[in-house]
Order: C-alpha cells, then sequence, then structure tokens
C-alpha cells in the first residue's frame, strides 16, 4: 500500500463527519491553545517586565551604604558625588524620608520625601515633567523651599491638575513644619512598575539636610546612570573598588538591576511550568477525547474494516490507517490551537499596553505541534489496535 | 486439466458457551474436493449446512480448524495473517450477497479499493477498475455512487470489483440473494459469460435453477460433501 493512500483514506474517513470531527477536536484545540498562548504570554510577560525594569532603573547602578546593627553606617557626602565622576556615569544622589500632609478635606495623606540635585530630568529620562519646571540646581543647593510633586501626590492633595503654584505644608519625620511651593508635576512613571508608585514630593537635598537633623550632610543612596555604550557590568566592578578604597570592605552595596531580572525570570519561569502543566492536563483529557471518538469510529466502521481485510489489507495496514487517522486528527487540532492562540496574542497585545510586542516562537510552535502529534500517537493506539484485530468474518456479519 | 483447489479432510469447528456446558458446531466436517482450473462449480444446501463456511475457508477467510487446503497446488493452510492478506488480494475475487461497497466511493473507487491494498500507483489503478466495470457493463455508471444504483447494478460492480484483481478463483456467495428476478439472471448471465473466458467460479446458492446454470453442483449436509453432481 502507498503511504499516501493512507492519507487519502484517513481525510475521507474525517470529512465524512465534519461535525463530530471538529466536536471531537474540541480537547486537543483547547489543550494546545492553552499550552501556545500561556507560553507565549509567559515570554511576552518577561519581555514586558525586563522592558519596563530597563525603561525605570535598566542602565543604573545603585550604590547604599551597607547597614550592620552596632557598626556605625558610612556617610555619603557631596564629596562622594564628585569622587564619582570619574566613572563614565551621572551621579544623582537622594536622601529619602516621609511625611505627612493635609488635604483638601483635613484628612492626613502619607508622602513620601525625597531630596535630591537639581534638573533631575535632564540627569534622567525616566523623569518627565507634566507641567511647571523641576528645580535648578542652584536652588538645589541653597535648599530653597520648592517642590516637585508627582501626580498620585497632586491628585490626593489637591486634586488633579490642581496642584501647581500651591502651597504646600509638610510634617516631616524631624517634627518639623516645612511650607514649599508646588513648582512642578512629574508625569506616572511608565511600564509595568508605575502602578506601584506611592505619592511623592521631590525638594532640594540641602531643604531636607536642613530640616532634619540626621539627614544633615548624608545621602541614603546614589543612583549612578551609567552612559550609553559603556557596560553596566564593568561600571558595578570599578564603583565596588573605587568605594571599598575609600570605606573598606563589606560597607557598602552595589546593586544593579540585573540581579532583579535573574530573579523575576525565575518567576515566570515557575509561573510557564505552571501554565504548560494546565494546557497539558487539557490535553491529556483531549487526547482521551480523541481515543473516544477513534472507538466509536472503529465500531462504526466494523464492515468497512472487514471489507477492507477480505478484500486484501493486512492488520498492519489497518493499524496504520487508524494511527494516521488519530494523528492527523490530532495535528489538525493542534494546528486550529495554534492559530486561535495566535489570535488572542495578537489582541493582548493591541489591547493591553504591558504586552508590548508579540512573541510566537516557533520553538513553542513546533512544540505545540509536536505535542499534538504525540498525543494522536499515543491514544490512536488501542483503537488502532481493536481495528486492527477485527476478524474479517465476523466484521462483515456486524449491523 | 490442474486443480485450482484441494481440500483435504477439511473440518471448521466452532465452540460456544461456557466451559462448564461447551457447545461445539461442526460447520465443517471432513470435506475432500477437488476443483480444476476454469470449472463453474456451485454450492448447494440447506441454510446452516456450512456453505458460507465452505466458501470462507476457500477465500483465506477463515482457518480450518484440521485439514489441508492447497490453492494452485501451494498449501495455503498456515499462512499468517499477513500471508494470508495478500492471497485474498492476489488469486482470490469475493463477491457478497449484501454487495459490501463502501457507501461514499464512486463505482469507481470502489473497484479500485483492492489495487490500493496492491500498491499500484492511482492511474493504473484507474484504468484497470475503468476496464473492470466496461467487463460487467457500466461504463456509463463509474462516478455513481451504490445509492445511485440499483441492487444488479450494485452487485455488478462488486463483481467488477473481484475480475479487477484477476483472481484465480472467483467466490460468490449467494450473489442474487438480494435481486430480483430480473436483476439475478443479469448476474447470472455475466456468470455464464466469465465461464466461457475460463475463470474459475465457486457459487453459493440455494437456488435450483442458479445451481443448473454451473456444471457441477457440490451437495452440502451438515458441513458434509454429500453429493458431487456433474451436470452435462
Ligand atoms: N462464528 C460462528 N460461531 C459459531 N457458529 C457458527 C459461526 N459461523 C457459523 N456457525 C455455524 O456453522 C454452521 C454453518 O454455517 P454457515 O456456513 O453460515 O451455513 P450456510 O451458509 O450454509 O447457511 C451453522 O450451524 C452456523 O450456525
Ligand atoms: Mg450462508
Amino acid at each position: 500500500m502507498r503511504f499516501s493512500d493512507n492519507f487519502k483514506i484517513a481525510l475521507e474517513a474525517l470529512f465524512a463527519h465534519p461535525t463530530r470531527t471538529l466536536l471531537s477536536l474540541l480537547g486537543v484545540i483547547i489543550g494546545v491553545f492553552a499550552v501556545t498562548a500561556l507560553i507565549s504570554l509567559g515570554e511576552m510577560a518577561t519581555y514586558g517586565i525586563q522592558h519596563s525594569l530597563e525603561q525605570v532603573a535598566g542602565r543604573s547602578v545603585y550604590i547604599q551604604p551597607q547597614f550592620k546593627p552596632g557598626v556605625e553606617s558610612v556617610r555619603f557626602d557631596a564629596d562622594l558625588v564628585k569622587v564619582l565622576r570619574v566613572l563614565p556615569v551621572r551621579p544623582v544622589p537622594y536622601v529619602f524620608s516621609s511625611a505627612t500632609a493635609e488635604d483638601r478635606h483635613g484628612q492626613l495623606v502619607s508622602l513620601d520625601l525625597v531630596g535630591t540635585v537639581g534638573d533631575l530630568p535632564a540627569l534622567d529620562a525616566s523623569v518627565a515633567l507634566a507641567r511647571g519646571r523641576f528645580f535648578g540646581p542652584r536652588e538645589a543647593r541653597q535648599g530653597l523651599p520648592v517642590a516637585v510633586i508627582n501626580a498620585k501626590a497632586e491628585s490626593a492633595l489637591f486634586g488633579n491638575g490642581r496642584g501647581l503654584g500651591r502651597e504646600l505644608v509638610l510634617n516631616t519625620s524631624g517634627g518639623s513644619r516645612l511650607r514649599v511651593l508646588v513648582v512642578g508635576v512629574v508625569q506616572p512613571a511608565g511600564g509595568f512598575f508605575g502602578g506601584f508608585e506611592g505619592s511623592r514630593v521631590t525638594v532640594p537635598y540641602k531643604l531636607l539636610w536642613g530640616r532634619i537633623p540626621w539627614k544633615k550632610g548624608r545621602f541614603d543612596m546614589i543612583e549612578l546612570k551609567v552612559e550609553p555604550g559603556v557596560d553596566l557590568k564593568e561600571v558595578e566592578k570599578r564603583a565596588q573598588r573605587l568605594l571599598e578604597l575609600r570605606y573598606g570592605k563589606d560597607r557598602i552595596s552595589v546593586q544593579s538591576v540585573q540581579a532583579f531580572q535573574q530573579a523575576l525570570s525565575g518567576i515566570t519561569l515557575g509561573l510557564q511550568a505552571l501554565l504548560g502543566g494546565i494546557g497539558a492536563l487539557s490535553l491529556l483529557v483531549g487526547g482521551i477525547g480523541i481515543m473516544n471518538i477513534m472507538l466509536v469510529s472503529v465500531t462504526e466502521r466494523t464492515r468497512e474494516i472487514g471489507l477492507r481485510k477480505a478484500l486484501g489489507a493486512t492488520s498492519a495496514q489497518i493499524r496504520t490507517q487508524f494511527m494516521i487517522e488519530a494523528v492527523m486528527l490530532t495535528v489538525a487540532g493542534g494546528l486550529i490551537g495554534v492559530v486561535l492562540a495566535a489570535a488572542v496574542l495578537y489582541a493582548a497585545v493591541l489591547a493591553v499596553p504591558f504586552f508590548e510586542a508579540f512573541i510566537l516562537s516557533p520553538t513553542t510552535v513546533a512544540l505545540a505541534l509536536g505535542v499534538s502529534a504525540a498525543v494522536g500517537l499515543f491514544f490512536g493506539v488501542w483503537p488502532a489496535s481493536q481495528a486492527a484485530g477485527l476478524d474479517p468474518i465476523e466484521a462483515l456479519r456486524y449491523e | 486439466m490442474k486443480p485450482i483447489v484441494e481440500l483435504e479432510e477439511v473440518r471448521k469447528v466452532y465452540r460456544s458457551g461456557s466451559s462448564r456446558r461447551e457447545i461445539e458446531v461442526r460447520a465443517l466436517d471432513g470435506v475432500s474436493l477437488r476443483i480444476e482450473d476454469g470449472e463453474f462449480v456451485s454450492i448447494m444446501g440447506p441454510s446452516g449446512s456450512g456453505k458460507s463456511t465452505l466458501l470462507h475457508v476457500l477465500g483465506l477467510l477463515d482457518r480450518p480448524t484440521s485439514g489441508r487446503y492447497l490453492l494452485a497446488g501451494e498449501d495455503v493452510t498456515g499462512l499468517d495473517d499477513e500471508a494470508a492478506a495478500r492471497v485474498r488480494n492476489r488469486r482470490i475475487g469475493f463477491v457478497f450477497q449484501a454487495f459490501f461497497l463502501m457507501p461514499r466511493y464512486s463505482a469507481l473507487k470502489n473497484v479500485e479499493l483492492p489495487l490500493v491494498y496492491r500498491g499500484l500507483p492511482e492511474g493504473e489503478r484507474r484504468l484497470r477498475a475503468e476496464r473492470a466495470l466496461e467487463e460487467v457493463g457500466l461504463a456509463e455508471r463509474m462516478d455513481h455512487l451504490p445509492s445511485e444504483l440499483s441492487g444488479g447494478q450494485k452487485q455488478r460492480v462488486a463483481i467488477a470489483r473481484a475480475l479487477v484483481q484477476e483472481p484465480a478463483l472467483l467466490l460468490a456467495d449467494e450473489p442474487t440473494g438480494n435481486l430480483d428476478t430480473e436483476s439475478g439472471r443479469e448476474i447470472l448471465a455475466l456468470f455464464d459469460r466469465l465461464h466461457a473466458e475460463g475463470k474459475t467460479l465457486v457459487v453459493v446458492t440455494h437456488e435450483r435453477e442458479i445451481a443448473d446454470r454451473s456444471r457441477r453442483i457440490l451437495h452440502v449436509r451438515d458441513g458434509r460433501l454429500v453429493d458431487d453432481e456433474v451436470l452435462g
């Protein structure tokens, strides 16, 4: 028997009951759809998260004093910021504190109070002004009472679009009251992490140094914005060495976003395995569905099988015919599943800003189709053996 | 003349029922038989006498419980499934009472079917099937589905399907049993012609009128050959 004839016979059988064929395929379609969509969604989410991370903190190295109980932490001062300029980076120092303020109804709102240098948008591309201006380097050095707030703080304190030019009274963690003028509003941070942003008030670092005694003369963190074309890892190493020389070993923590990214991709990998497992389960159910419909088909076609045997088909040829039928069935289901998944993924990219790119890797498609073929091979064995084992005379007598 | 079929003491025993009260049916009870090349033989006997069983054994659709079967001088008694299928495909043509056509296949595709299992390419299959259908007078009906054919035409498609195999032995089990008298006559005329062309035919029937067309009648009763009647 020619191999191509096997395919023709299988196709005839599948198209003999198109509706039933399609229905019997549902399990496999859903299974392959799930596996494909979920694996790809995982890849797309990983891409989205990493891309967002890079937007927020992609090309930065963060240095902070290491905290150890009983040991006084090192002091990051203005001089360190100057020293760090020997590296191919733009150092941006921060003082972190917190404050409360009354909103327009007299309710207290918690705020992140951040002190930094002037003209931050020029140093950090992720900071973008919505309205007004950022305080300049001179205002920062002189510690003038000006503030830039983020959109979240604006809506909490004043209402959307009503913060600019207003006076804000902050109760600092130092216990003092601090009156500042709102000169600018920054846009919410983009990407995935924008959603986690708190209400934030940014003021000249000198202002905080003057108002909170224990912050005086020190920064809590320095972000090193790495110049384009410079290797992040290399900068990390050089910063580490420089700081060790200045402060000694193990007093400073130097971190980039890469470590975080690794942890994150570990999490998504686990997530993908879980989602893939759900898909595999539906494939199992789908496979049993295929086996069931094939058994029905063998019973229905008992006389046909008897006739084919009477005309000279060997048991092996009958077995092959039903195996091919099962595999064609599941691969067809797999193809439909992949196409459905592609459509849904594409829709997700269009509808959800977080998914920035449509990713359907050839590996995923090959895996999906390979798995569907395997399901057909595995679940076709029993029905095919039933068909092959039929006695021709009994089969022809079957009503 | 050389024998096509030689049966020696062939028995076929069906066992059924539980192991305590086993029922044994001797469908064939020691049949010995020779059929020469080109003979037209009919098998007669009452219902349940073993006619179909004998035909199935001759067609390698069934295996005898004991005895020996030589087909054209070759012992085919102990052939395995694969080899028996090959012999069925290449040397035996079968015609059934209920036609057994594939309902979704055209007449032509039905006739091609045995050649599919012979591994012939489509073009050659088609050519041979067309010739076989012409031989049974259905050149005009090749593309018709079985449902679009009369009973007599269906049976002629089935005969064409047997002829396309160019079998050494053409076996028919009550081929006119499902047909009206007129269609039955057509089929018998076709058998006459095939016999005249030198084909070897074995036809099971319980109608004397049909058996009279053949040259030799084997009478079967209770699984035994009781009479071997040669007609003039
Ligand atoms: N598969 C079977 N199992 C049990 N008994 C059978 C089977 N096939 C046939 N028989 C019995 O064998 C005998 C001969 O049957 P069969 O050859 O079909 O008779 P005929 O064709 O002459 O009517 C009958 O008694 C029948 O019941
Ligand atoms: Mg019978």
